[in-house]
């Protein structure tokens, strides 16, 4: 049997206990105080046209989904590269360590990558008047996810060598990533990269969007190390159920 | 007839005299007054009749002087904008008054425009506060769920890791007696 590994400590370096509440702590904090200037410390977004009329492309108040949907999708994105590379880490060193951090981000970029689904969806019928448009990057996005639900299922049901197996498919999953973000011909959904939403954002809103990114992050990394400790738990109870048929205390 | 009589014959001739003339009087009166309402009826009925006509003949009169001068020919209608600029350049203080009033009224309409985008955007608020509540759901029930499924996970893990470990105690413990 190897080592008891303690299920407190995920990380396994000194002091990583501390990790999960403290990063809990910061994100309960930074969440509630994002929370707070989203609806208090920022303005509505519209604007006017040459007519002096108000933008039919204005959000107002529903610009508020903004703040939450896109820092989900920079984690949703960050979970899909630390999934394929410590995929790419375990793949080439086989230590289970990387494995366990794989799976990990993988099961919490799936509840990230929901997130981003419903609330880019109630968005697009505010917006647009429909609840989902089949243009390029939202389609990416739809398949990253469902290639993450894979994953998941994978690794539930497919038996001996399923790390493997799932491993391929993260590296799949985040070499998908760059053209979701960089995907070309999209017509409907806002801009990435240098001309995006983000960069141009008004001052009174970059503030608090940049703390709910960050809040999120925090928010990101309790539950990847929380799910890494499960992860080691299952790996652990495995590791006794076959030292236990050894014993023949099971059958 | 005695002397002592003729005075008192005097008398009663005088006094019937008297009654005669007071008689004479007021069947004068009375006949006047009889006389006075036939007099007074006729006399209202044909000044009557009389204003009646004369009045009539007064609104055909008035009829007569309200009737509008007569219209210039078609041919002969001015663009009403031209006209108007031609009198304000003829006129300084025409100008003036009339650009008042345009600018007043469309200050007027600015001020209308302008409540009006502000109730459009109210409305545009209220639409949209449904959306930004289902968002919020969304995502606060994606997470409590992703957490109660960690909980619960990690709960159900270690009770097992903890029972194996015991059963796997006592086997060690259980193993030497047996060999021995």
């Amino acid at each position: 049997m190897t080592d008891q590994p303690d299920l407190n400590d995920p990380i396994g370096a000194p002091g990583a206990k501390l990790a999960i509440p403290v990063l809990a702590l910061l994100s309960a904090l930074g969440i509630a105080y994002s929370v707070y200037l989203v609806f208090y410390g920022t303005p509505l977004e519209f604007g006017y046209n040459e007519a002096g009329k108000l933008n039919g492309s204005s959000l107002f108040f529903n610009q508020k989904i903004f703040y939450f949907h896109v820092a989900h999708a920079f984690w949703l994105f960050g979970a899909v590269f630390v999934s394929g590379a410590s995929s790419i880490a375990y793949l080439v060193t086989r230590k289970a360590k990387w494995d366990d951090l794989a799976s990990a981000a993988t099961d919490v970029s799936v509840a990230f990558g929901a997130v981003v689904l419903i609330t880019g969806s109630v968005w697009a019928k505010a917006a647009w008047d429909v609840w989902w448009h089949w243009e390029p990057r939202l389609t990416m996005s739809l398949l990253l996810w469902l290639v993450l639900v894979g994953y998941v299922l994978v690794r539930r049901f497919a038996g001996a060598g399923a790390e493997r197996i799932a491993a391929g498919m993260a590296i799949f999953g985040m070499v998908g990533v760059p053209f979701i973000y960089k995907m070309v011909g999209s017509d409907s959904h806002p801009a990435a990269g240098g001309n995006g939403v983000v960069l141009t954002l008004a001052p009174e809103m970059k503030g608090p969007f940049w703390i709910c990114v960050v809040s999120f992050l925090c928010w990101f990394l309790v539950l990847v190390l929380s799910r890494v400790a499960s992860t080691r738990a299952e790996r652990e109870l495995r590791e006794l159920r076959e030292h236990g048929l050894d014993l023949g205390v099971l059958q | 007839m005695t002397a002592a009589t003729k005075p008192a014959m005097t008398f009663a001739k005088s006094a019937m005299a008297k009654l005669i003339a007071l008689g004479v009087v007021l069947v004068a009166f009375a006949g006047a007054a009889v006389a006075q309402p036939a007099a007074g009826s006729a006399g209202s009925a044909g000044s009557g009749a009389s204003a009646g006509s004369a009045g009539s003949g007064a609104s055909v009169a008035g009829a007569a002087e309200a009737q509008p001068p007569v219209s210039p020919p078609a041919s002969a209608a001015i663009d009403p904008r031209r006209a108007c600029t031609e009198a304000m350049n003829a006129d300084p203080k025409f100008a003036a008054a009339i650009t008042k009033v345009a600018d007043e009224q469309a200050a007027v309409q600015r001020d209308k425009d302008t409540l009006d985008a502000h109730q459009s955007a109210y409305a545009h608020v209220q639409k949209n506060e449904k959306h930004v509540i289902y968002s919020y759901a969304a995502m606060w029930i994606v997470a409590a769920l992703f957490v109660l499924f960690l909980w619960r996970r990690q709960q159900a893990l270690n009770a097992e890791i903890a029972s194996l470990r015991r059963d796997l105690a006592a086997a060690a413990d259980d193993a030497p007696k047996g060999r021995a």
